[in-house]
């Protein structure tokens, strides 16, 4: 299975690495493929969405400088951006629509909520309105 | 402009979607859960689930940043007390309420809502409109300034056709600002403007002065 356009959400977690090697190895399956490392930011509603949320751009650009680097360490580009929105999920499938994605790549952690396993609100959000596959990465050591 | 409704029904649901096309920035705040995701999946991220009553839903959704503040759910006490925190608490320039009962409108406008829109009273103009009997329709209300726009009909048969406006005992608070005649065409009045069948009548008025003035123009 081949893929043109992979986007890969980063959340700056332990998992962000996993995903950003796996979609360099899928990429590297076609010369052509590009990778897409988007940050969302979530803006609370007492701000404009075009508010300019200091510390958050400086750690989103930290996340995607290091996912900028993972992939140089693996030879491949990526093309990043910091996207501001109300709700991470329909963020990613916006832009993944934009994009003409035709994979989304997410690093996943296993957490807990109140002791039951929880995927979270994001990834089941994306799961159901992905206008493209989804492949989910779950690492065994994190 | 931010814009906050509260009451995603159908009424919420369709004023969303107006706002939203004319650029307007639109949060709609809604009880169920169920409503507010299918506002969600159709309108994109616009809809709260959370009670508009409670200041920290409003604090959610950013009601210090609003610019108009406006109620549209079925009950006249929920969408007075939204309005009130909202203005009040939050000091939104600008809140807008449905008001089911149209006795309520009095005190909405008491306790300081800004306007109040009442379906009932909107139908009920609707009616006078269309019937001879009720010659006197409003089409504004300027809240603030406790005056209103009204338009009279001259109905045919009416003693003051003929009559110069100068010789119409008019209600000293009241104004006639413009006479569309019966082809259509619109006039400045003057005192010397003769009343005609049929004339559409355009005035500013309080509301206090309204009967006496439907009577200077139609004779009663």
């Amino acid at each position: 299975m081949e893929f043109h356009r992979i986007l890969v959400p980063v959340a700056g977690t332990k998992a962000d690495e996993g995903a950003i090697e796996l979609a360099c190895s899928l990429a590297k399956r076609k010369n052509k493929s590009k990778i897409f490392a988007v940050h969302v930011i979530p803006v609370e509603r007492s701000l404009p969405l075009d508010a300019e949320i200091k510390p958050e751009i400086g750690r989103a650009e930290d996340i995607l400088s290091q996912a900028e680097n993972i992939a140089q360490e693996r030879g491949c580009a990526v093309e990043t951006d910091i996207l501001q929105a109300r709700e991470v999920g329909p963020a990613i499938i916006d832009e993944a629509t934009e994009r003409e994605i035709d994979l989304i790549l997410m690093g996943v952690t296993y957490k807990k909520h109140y002791g039951q396993f929880c995927l979270g609100d994001i990834l089941p959000y994306v799961l159901k309105n992905a206008p493209c596959r989804v492949i989910l990465d779950h690492q065994i050591d994190i | 402009m931010y814009i906050i409704i509260v009451g995603g029904g159908r009424l919420g649901y369709y004023l969303t979607r107006a706002l939203l096309d004319e650029g307007h920035e639109v949060l709609v705040i809604e009880k169920d859960a169920t409503f507010s995701q299918i506002i969600n999946n159709e309108l994109g991220s616009v809809s709260l689930h959370g009670d508009g009553c409670e200041a920290a839903t409003l604090e959610a959704a950013g009601s210090g940043r609003a610019d108009i503040f406006i109620t549209v759910t079925g009950d006249d006490e929920d969408n007075l007390i939204a309005c009130q925190l909202a203005k009040h608490k939050f000091n939104v320039p600008r809140t807008i309420a449905r008001v089911r009962n149209p006795q309520h409108e009095k005190v909405f406008k008491k306790l300081g809502i800004d306007a109040t829109v009442s379906t009932t009273n909107l139908i009920l103009e609707h009616i006078k409109h269309e019937l001879p009997s009720h010659p006197l329709m409003h089409l504004l209300d300027i809240q603030e300034k406790g005056l209103e726009v009204v338009e009279v009909k001259i109905p045919p048969g009416s003693t003051t056709i003929g009559k110069q406006i100068k010789e119409l005992p008019l209600p000293a608070d009241s104004i006639l600002s413009l006479i569309i005649r019966k082809e259509g065409k619109p006039t400045v009045p003057t005192n010397s403007s003769v009343i005609q069948a049929e004339d559409q009548i355009i005035a500013v008025t309080s509301p206090e002065s309204e009967d006496e003035l439907r009577a200077a123009l139609i004779g009663e």
